[in-house]
């Protein structure tokens, strides 16, 4: 009879033991363990990523010649525009020089601009993230701001060694120091409680009581640059709704996010050159 | 035969145990139905007023606008950012196990003596103030600072205050604001914080009149349930002056808060129970019209650095236009609060006093529209007689009384011309035909003598309208001709104040005797209506053509210059100047009062300047007189631009 007891109980005592050996274990062996653990499962997600890549190559290369030649004229169209927009760009940049040596000011803070491909997007969870497949083995550093061709995508929140962890712009703990365009006022961005399937918004709080809008005639909100992480002028969303807080002293509203960033595939991250 | 079956049940030796025990247990189940039902409830009550906590934030104080919504006083947003310590519990503790050890170590060593280390109080308090430095650190890290914490208001803030969040630094700027939303991570206990202050855009003007706020201790709550727990409050603000004061109650903010279950050592467990958002006040129109008011105030800016006080009446409503003030103060200094370098200063300049209803002065000639009023209605006074030839000087019970406005002789002069030029002689003559009493009982007709009852607190009520029988209850002395003499020209046992003479001209603008003025603005507020002031149109035409021709070529000739004159706009008006002061030392109060148009009274405007410098001459015409064309241009301009858009509305 008490060897049959002891055998019911052994798994609650095996239990007991794991928890108490977990107990013990100093902290530092658990990070290690924690930071291996990401280590031993970033190949998998890189895998996963570049998998997804060869099929769509090959979903690429059943295309027809003509489908392909269509594309490639299109693409033309596309490559001509961007080489005007280049031209243009590199005139500002002359330009800027110009007034920044003129007016002795210093040179913006620069970044190293650096693309990455998405490995995962995981928009499941209460906090909404993106992992990319480049680490600290390009240097990306832990809440470098990461942009696409829309705006804002987010920050970098933890770094691995061949992967990062991006805390999404629709995640609940990505706040961001924002400016309503056309206004100086500093406002608070931060990601909203955003179910899956269901269009991404954000929370804009401390936005000054004259400042108006509507879903019709929306506002568009960039980042202020006076946080000192994101350059000014990226666009984070639109201003659909405000409200006067009871207060009256600001008024808060839902900010609608760009639905691109649902299936973003190709990230840049802005590495800065001068951190602090 | 087994154990089981031997068993007798009715053993009676242990009839008594099971009668025992049977009791004990009922006793039991008494007292635990005494506990759990009987005391449930003043247990639960205990338990509530143990683990529960209240805390209070004062809604932001209601705006005030001038009459055509221009904000006059507003709240602006106060940024700071602060550590909740009820969320660093855990780091208190282990801070505090590393302090005791580092002192222990610090023992062993023979660094210091054992009697020199702390008590366990001391050291919890070294504690907390190294945690709390740690996120202050993190603080001047990001915005570039070299905060230090203040170990005594930090102490003070853990034993009173620990629900409420710590202020580490105060009155941020924008940037730095922005700095910290960005960087601070979301679920921190550093939060940045908002809080609101009063704001004054247009700074000094009108200061008096709306007044300031202060802080107050005691904020008021309105069915926020919890009122018997104890309670933490976020400071409150109250009006310590002008319309902040007169207004509190309507301005002040809905109180909001929150119920917080709090463990045995005070820490914030969870979320509050209860939350409401603080509300802010109801909004105030005042009458004020801020053109006018900075207009009014510029200009009594340019002539000089001297005291005095002006208003402006809607003469039908009685609605308060301009009530200026100087010296004055800039409120923003009141904001968050008054330094005590810039109260030091007020209190130099004596700008505290609102001289437009606490500035008492004798009114000077422009009562001579008084001793007009009650010889008119006495019969003792024809608007065509000349009782006088003023030939500069008139003897008086042994005296010589001079004419101040004649640099010469009027000569024989009738009432027209002696109110346009202001002859003392005509007017000495005058009262004594007419007498004292009549002449008093006609300023007390128009209410001199009382407070105008404004919407304001601590105007004052010592304005004076003399009379023989006030002369001998006072002073003993009796009345003597003299004494009439000085009366009939505003001088003497007189008293007014600038708000009261400008209820006195608009009154006679209506033709009326009673203007009850109000700074709150009501769009449908109709035209007052009191006792007519029972003058035939002859003669009320006589008084008139006088003060018309007062601007026009008379002691205020200067606003018929081409530098102050309006054109389009006729003027009624009457210069005073009077004496104040010991006679060695003796100051000219500079008085102007009129109305406009003549034909369709809609302002009346009062304004008195105090002369700075004994025996200075200093007449109302120079000093008083373009204080007043100043508001009274811009109020004319406004018309005429308003009745342009109404024109062009119509047109349309």
């Amino acid at each position: 009879m008490p060897s049959k007891r002891f055998d019911q109980a052994k798994p609650f005592v095996v239990l007991g033991i794991v928890v108490l050996t977990w107990i013990l274990i100093p902290v530092a062996v658990k990070s290690f363990l924690r930071a291996g653990f990401y280590e031993l499962q970033a190949p998998i997600q890189v895998t996963a990523s570049y998998a997804r890549d060869l099929q769509e190559y090959w979903a690429e290369r059943t295309h027809s010649n003509k489908e392909l030649m269509e594309a490639g004229r299109e693409l033309r169209h596309v490559y001509a525009g961007y080489e005007f927009q280049a031209q243009q760009v590199e005139a500002l940049r002359a330009e800027i020089a110009r007034l920044e040596q003129l007016l002795r000011l210093p040179s913006n803070p620069h970044y190293r601009f650096e693309p990455a491909r998405v490995a995962q997007r995981d928009f499941s969870g209460w906090w909404q993230k993106l992992v990319i497949r480049k680490g600290a083995n390009y240097g990306i550093p832990a809440g470098a701001p990461v942009v696409y061709s829309g705006g804002v995508v987010g920050r970098v929140r933890a770094v691995h060694a061949y992967t990062a962890d991006v805390d999404f712009v629709t995640s609940p703990s990505v706040r961001l120091a924002a400016t309503i365009e056309n206004d100086s006022r500093p406002v608070s961005y931060q990601g909203g409680d955003n179910p899956p399937l269901a269009p991404a918004r954000g929370i804009v709080e401390f936005v000054p009581p004259d400042i108006f809008t509507s879903a019709k005639d929306p506002k568009r909100l960039v980042t202020s640059g006076l946080g000192g992480m994101f350059p000014p002028g990226l666009t984070i969303g639109y201003i659909t709704r405000l409200e006067a807080s009871t207060d009256g002293l600001f008024k808060s509203g839902e900010v609608a996010l760009d639905p691109r960033l649902s299936e973003l595939t190709e990230v840049t991250v802005l590495v800065p050159l001068n951190p602090e | 035969m087994s154990v089981i079956e031997t068993y007798k049940p009715q053993r009676p030796r242990l009839l008594f145990f099971h009668f025992l025990i049977g009791g004990m247990v009922l006793v039991l189940a008494a007292g635990l139905a005494y506990r759990q039902l009987l005391r449930a409830g003043a247990y639960g009550e205990r338990e509530r007023l143990q683990n529960q906590r209240r805390v209070l934030v004062p809604g932001p104080r209601g705006n005030i606008y001038d009459r055509h919504g221009r904000l006059l006083v507003g709240n602006r947003s106060r940024f700071a950012v602060t550590l909740y310590l009820d969320e660093l519990r855990r780091e208190f503790r282990t801070e505090y196990i590393e302090t005791v050890r580092h002192y222990r170590e610090s023992e062993a060593e023979g660094d210091i003596a054992r009697s020199d280390r702390p008590s366990p109080g001391q050291l919890e308090q070294i504690a907390r103030a190294h945690v709390v430095q740690r996120y202050l650190d993190q603080i001047n890290r990001l915005l570039g600072r070299d905060e230090k914490v203040d170990l005594r208001e930090l102490n003070r803030h853990f034993q009173q205050q620990l629900l409420l969040p710590y202020i580490l630094l105060d009155d941020l700027k924008p940037e730095e604001f922005a700095r910290l939303i960005e960087r601070l991570p979301v679920e921190s206990p550093l939060q940045v914080y908002t809080s609101s202050i009063r704001f004054y855009p247009y700074g000094s003007a009108a200061a008096h009149t709306l007044g300031y706020i202060g802080t107050s201790e005691e904020i008021s709550v309105e069915d926020l349930p919890g009122e018997d727990l104890k309670t933490y409050s976020f400071k409150g603000t109250v009006g310590r002056d002008g319309l902040e004061l007169r207004f509190d109650s309507l301005l002040q903010g809905k109180t909001g808060g929150a119920i917080y279950r709090v463990d045995p050592a005070g820490f914030r467990v969870n979320e509050p129970k209860e939350k409401r958002a603080p509300v802010q006040g109801h909004n105030l129109y005042t009458s004020l019209d801020i053109d006018l008011q900075l207009a009014a105030e510029r200009q009594m800016q340019e002539i000089g650095d001297f005291k005095g006080a002006a208003v402006a009446l809607d003469v039908r409503t009685g609605e308060v236009l301009v009530l200026a003030s100087k010296p004055g103060y800039d409120l923003n200094a009141f904001s968050p609060r008054l330094s005590a370098a810039a109260a030091e200063d007020i209190n130099a300049r004596e700008a505290w006093t609102n001289r437009a209803i606490g500035g008492v002065y004798p009114p000077g000639s422009t009562f001579k529209l008084v001793t007009t009023l009650a010889g008119l209605r006495s019969g003792r006074l024809t608007s065509d007689a000349t009782p006088a030839d003023c030939d500069g000087t008139m003897r008086i019970g042994g005296r010589t009384f001079y004419c101040d406005n004649g640099r010469g002789h009027h000569g024989i002069i009738a009432l027209r011309e002696a109110i346009a030029q202001s002859c003392d002689i005509f007017f000495y003559t005058c009262g004594l035909q007419i007498g004292p009493d009549l002449i008093a009982a006609e300023a007390r007709r128009f209410h001199l003598d009382q407070p105008t009852g404004i919407d304001l607190p601590h105007e004052v009520r010592r304005m004076l309208i003399a009379d023989p029988e006030w002369k001998k209850r006072t002073t003993g002395d009796p009345w003597f001709a003299g004494d009439t003499a000085n009366m009939a020209i505003g001088q003497g046992f007189m008293g007014v104040t600038p708000l009261g003479m400008a209820c006195f001209v608009a009154s006679l603008a209506r033709g009326e005797t009673t203007t009850k003025p109000t700074l709150v603005h009501d769009p449908e507020r109709l035209p007052q209506h009191t006792e007519p002031i029972g003058l035939a149109p002859g003669q009320y035409a006589a008084i008139l053509d006088g003060m018309e021709g007062c601007t026009t070529r008379g002691t205020a000739k200067i606003l018929a210059t081409n530098f102050l004159r309006i054109p389009g706009l006729r003027v009624a008006g009457k210069t005073g100047t009077a004496q104040v002061g010991p006679q060695n030392a003796i100051i000219n109060i500079a008085w102007f009062v009129c109305f406009a148009p003549i034909d369709d009274p809609q302002i009346a405007v009062a304004v008195a300047i105090e002369g700075d410098t004994p025996g200075e001459s200093f007449g109302g015409g120079r000093y008083a007189a373009p204080v007043t064309q100043a508001v009274l241009k811009t109020w004319f301009e406004k018309s005429q631009h308003a009745g342009a858009s109404a024109a062009r509305l119509t047109a349309n």
